[in-house]
């Protein structure tokens, strides 16, 4: 795991390098055409612009570094270095120049979309040393350093200049401005805003050189700041700009008398004095840097599942709609006006089905987190536990709905624990079994239709089924004589109760098991699937929906009543005689294809009587995980996007049930568990 | 639990200082702000162990920063790294005149940063 420089898995390290790096290409693209509107203008070179654009440089060189990006490094390095240059003076703005800037950050744009595939870097090499080549005619020698000793200047202000801001210092003597420092106590807990203001109103006059922070009368309550400022006004006319309580300016060197109206200009453009404008404030340059930082917005998943609601109910609405459409159609009296309603409808249809896609999208996020948060964890507890153990993480990209990611956190991270602490043998162990003496854990994520599936797997001692059938019986699960397939033994670990070691670790816990995992997957929508090989490993599977908030159901008609049950479990639906439903030994099954598929009667799960049963009943196939199941139905009503809501009150708890959904017509139709109802069929089966 | 300050305004640059400085043996709480504005608020809020800082931040720079820390009485015993570019030697100097502890040159080895900050905490204690 030496990982040199910082390089950390290929791809991600990638995918995080390229997004902030077209930020802050971003930033350089929109600085760097003020500053050519600048030149245009026949001013100098704004040096806030100058200074922004380094500073874009100089986090892009640092993060290529990072990467080890070759190509990328080197031209970053190059550019920085022009753009160092420049922002101390060493180097003239000109249009060569700005020609050269704009075409190093176009192939920086292109280079990025190159990150990964190394063969098309190497295909831009040349263009990178043309253009590394063709800078040097235009940049300069350096000039040398000044003195600022004959300064009246607290020595702590020049001690904390960086090399730029000493440039911008010299630089203002070299005009002869009037250099000052302004002093003024603020509150800790508010002193940025009133720091802006200050600033601002010092940047209309002048260029504020640096801001030193210094502790306030209260150590920890105050804060002082001092604002090194070079400025064309006279100092009187600058103290008498601060109207800012208990601020104070005194001059560290008197400027050489120039009339202001004619220094101004040619000083720095974009600091003209503002009062010829009236009152106007001059746009403040810290809050601007701060804007360009990020375009991304942060919001609560609160407002995201209010918008998500909103759109639910219209989704009902629009079904409603379309149910109005068929009733004024089947008139001849209103089928005109039916089908033009129709076609207004189809759009309203398509947008609707756009804006609730949108919104899905919004509540989208990488499983990256909770990967990354896996893999710390996994560092420390092989830390910890003395193990070796290596961690594979792959489909970190995988996005899921956010309120899925966030409750999947805490199931994975047992499962993975799980793994390292029981699975994975110690080193000597492996040794003698002639195994890898360092362990392999991998977390696999990837899509797989409208699930998402995150498959862990170890390569340590497998489940003992031995051990889990023994515990078992002892806390009364299984019966001493009772058979059991291999798939149905290894499903005990998810019992309540089961832990194959008796040993009890920190790591673990005690009595937290994967019954735990399973509860908590299924109040998601998820299941778990378990495959073990003894001495070889195990694999954990988890699937969960990608989203759970609007879902496309099947309604389904059982005697007078109606049920959804969510279509992306549905495998497939068949129309069955009666007589084709074989029972044996209390149990229903049917011959399908072949295989003998279990089956359940919704309306014998949930005690329902009233009117009759359909001659020809439907059954639903669903599949949830690994495990097959028939609901027999007695009608299908077609499909239908809902949204599924909780349950509040007495049959909250109802087993089978896992919410209830509205079609439009206010009548509320329950939506099937299936991982309960397939669950329950699988127990009953055990039990007979 | 030691309490590490992480001022950095580059997001990548400042999660790989935190899950650098996460490996450090034991439990460490890591509080990551993205300018010395923000690191300057939260210094009164909780007692830091030590202070992982940039140089290049858009509102006051990182000699500033280190410049407040090691005059206020308050905080002035908390150790400091700059973990900075090679971009300016004398910055770097600078930096250590202020009395910043130490000085990492980025990009940086994840295991050079955790032996300067074991170094520094152990110091402290």
């Amino acid at each position: 795991m030496a990982s040199k420089g910082g390089v950390r898995g290929g791809n991600k390290a990638a995918r995080e390098f390229v997004s902030e790096a077209e930020e802050i290409l971003e930033t350089m693209r929109a600085r760097l055409a003020d500053l050519s509107d600048c030149l245009g203008a026949g001013a100098e070179a704004d040096p806030d612009l100058v200074n922004a654009l380094f500073r874009a440089a100089h986090s892009l060189k640092a993060l290529a570094g990072l990467f080890r990006f070759d190509p990328i490094s080197s031209l970053a390095h190059k550019l920085e270095d022009v753009l160092d240059g420049l922002r101390l003076g060493r180097v003239a703005l000109a249009p060569p120049l700005c020609a050269w800037l704009d075409e190093t950050i176009a192939l920086f744009g292109s280079l990025l979309g190159q990150v990964g595939d190394a063969a098309a870097l190497a295909g831009s090499a040349a263009r990178i040393e043309e253009l590394t080549a063709g800078v040097a005619a235009i940049t300069a020698p350096s000039a040398a350093p000044d003195e600022f000793a004959s300064l009246a200047l607290d020595p702590n202000v020049l001690r904390a200049l960086t090399e730029y801001e000493e440039h911008r210092l010299r630089e203002s003597l070299r005009r002869g401005r009037h250099i000052a420092v302004v002093d003024a106590p603020f509150e800790i807990k508010t002193f940025e805003e009133g720091l802006a203001e200050l600033s601002s109103a010092l940047r209309e006059s002048g260029e504020v050189l640096s801001t030193l922070p210094s502790p306030g009368d209260s150590l920890e309550s105050q804060i002082r700041f001092s604002l090194l400022v070079a400025t064309d006004l006279p100092p009187a006319e600058l103290a008498a700009r601060i109207e800012f309580p208990g601020a104070a300016a005194r001059t560290v060197r008197a400027g050489r008398a120039v009339p202001a109206a004619v220094a101004a200009p040619a000083a720095t453009p974009a600091q003209v004095p503002a009062e010829a404008e009236g009152d106007a404030p001059a746009p403040i340059p810290e809050l601007e840097s701060l804007k360009s930082i990020s375009d991304t917005v942060r919001v609560d998943i609160r407002k995201l599942d209010d918008l998500m609601n909103l759109v639910g109910e219209l989704v009902i609405q629009r079904g409603a709609i379309g149910d109005l459409i068929a009733r004024l159609g089947g008139r001849s009296e209103t089928a005109k006006i039916g089908r033009e309603f129709a076609k207004v409808h189809k759009v309203l249809d398509r947008k609707l089905r756009e804006l609730q896609s949108a919104v899905l999208e919004v509540r989208m996020v990488p499983l990256r987190q909770v990967f990354e948060k896996v893999s710390r964890v996994v560092r420390r507890l092989r830390r910890e536990l003395g193990k070796l153990v290596d961690l594979e993480i792959r489909g970190a990209d995988t996005e899921l709905d956010k309120l899925i990611v966030e409750a999947l956190v805490d199931p994975l991270m047992h499962v993975v624990r799980n793994a390292l602490d029981h699975a994975i043998e110690p080193a000597e162990e492996r040794r003698a079994l002639l195994k890898e003496e360092s362990g392999r854990i991998s977390i696999d994520a990837f899509q797989r239709g409208s699930h998402v599936v995150i498959e862990v797997r170890d390569d340590g001692r497998g489940i003992d089924r031995a051990a889990l059938r023994r515990r078992a019986e002892q806390v009364g699960l299984v019966e001493p004589d009772a058979v059991l397939s291999d798939k149905e033994t290894l499903d005990l670990i998810f019992a309540p109760g089961i832990s194959t070691r008796e040993q009890v670790t920190e790591t673990s816990g005690r009595g937290v098991g994967m019954d735990i995992v399973r509860s908590n997957l299924a109040a998601l929508g998820g299941v778990v699937d378990v495959e073990s090989t003894p001495g070889r490993g195990t694999a954990i599977a988890i699937t969960l929906p990608i989203t759970l908030a609007i879902i496309q159901s099947l309604i389904v008609g059982v005697r007078d009543r109606r049920f959804a049950i969510p279509l992306n479990s549905v495998l497939e639906t068949l129309v069955v005689d009666a007589g084709a439903i074989q029972v044996s030994e209390g149990r229903s099954l049917l011959n399908l294809r072949g295989t003998p598929l279990l089956l359940r009667r919704i309306d014998e799960e949930f005690g329902l009587t009233a009117s009759a049963r359909a001659v020809r009943p439907c059954v639903i196939v669903v599949g949830v995980g690994e495990q097959r199941l028939g609901l027999i139905v007695d009608r299908l009503e077609g499909q239908q996007d809902t949204v599924i809501k909780p349950i509040q009150g007495p049959v909250q708890n109802l087993r089978g049930i896992s919410g209830a959904t509205d079609l439009g017509d206010q009548d509320p139709v329950l939506v099937l568990d299936l991982s309960a109802l397939v669950e329950d069929a699988l127990r009953r089966r055990e039990a007979a | 639990m030691p309490r590490i300050l992480i001022v950095e305004d580059s997001p990548t640059m400042r999660s790989l200082l935190t899950s650098s400085l996460e490996e450090l043996e034991g439990p460490v709480k890591i509080v990551e702000v993205a300018s010395g504005f923000e690191a300057l608020r939260h210094l009164p809020r909780e007692p830091f162990d030590l202070i992982v800082t940039d140089i290049n931040m858009p509102d006051i720079n990182g000699l500033e920063l280190v410049s407040f820390v090691k005059n206020n009485a308050a905080y002035r015993d908390i150790p400091l790294v700059i973990v900075s570019t090679e971009r300016s030697e004398r910055d770097r100097d600078k930096g250590i005149g202020l009395g910043a502890d130490a000085y990492l040159v980025k990009p940086f080895e994840p295991e050079a940063l955790r032996d300067i900050a074991r170094r520094l905490l152990d110091d402290a204690e």
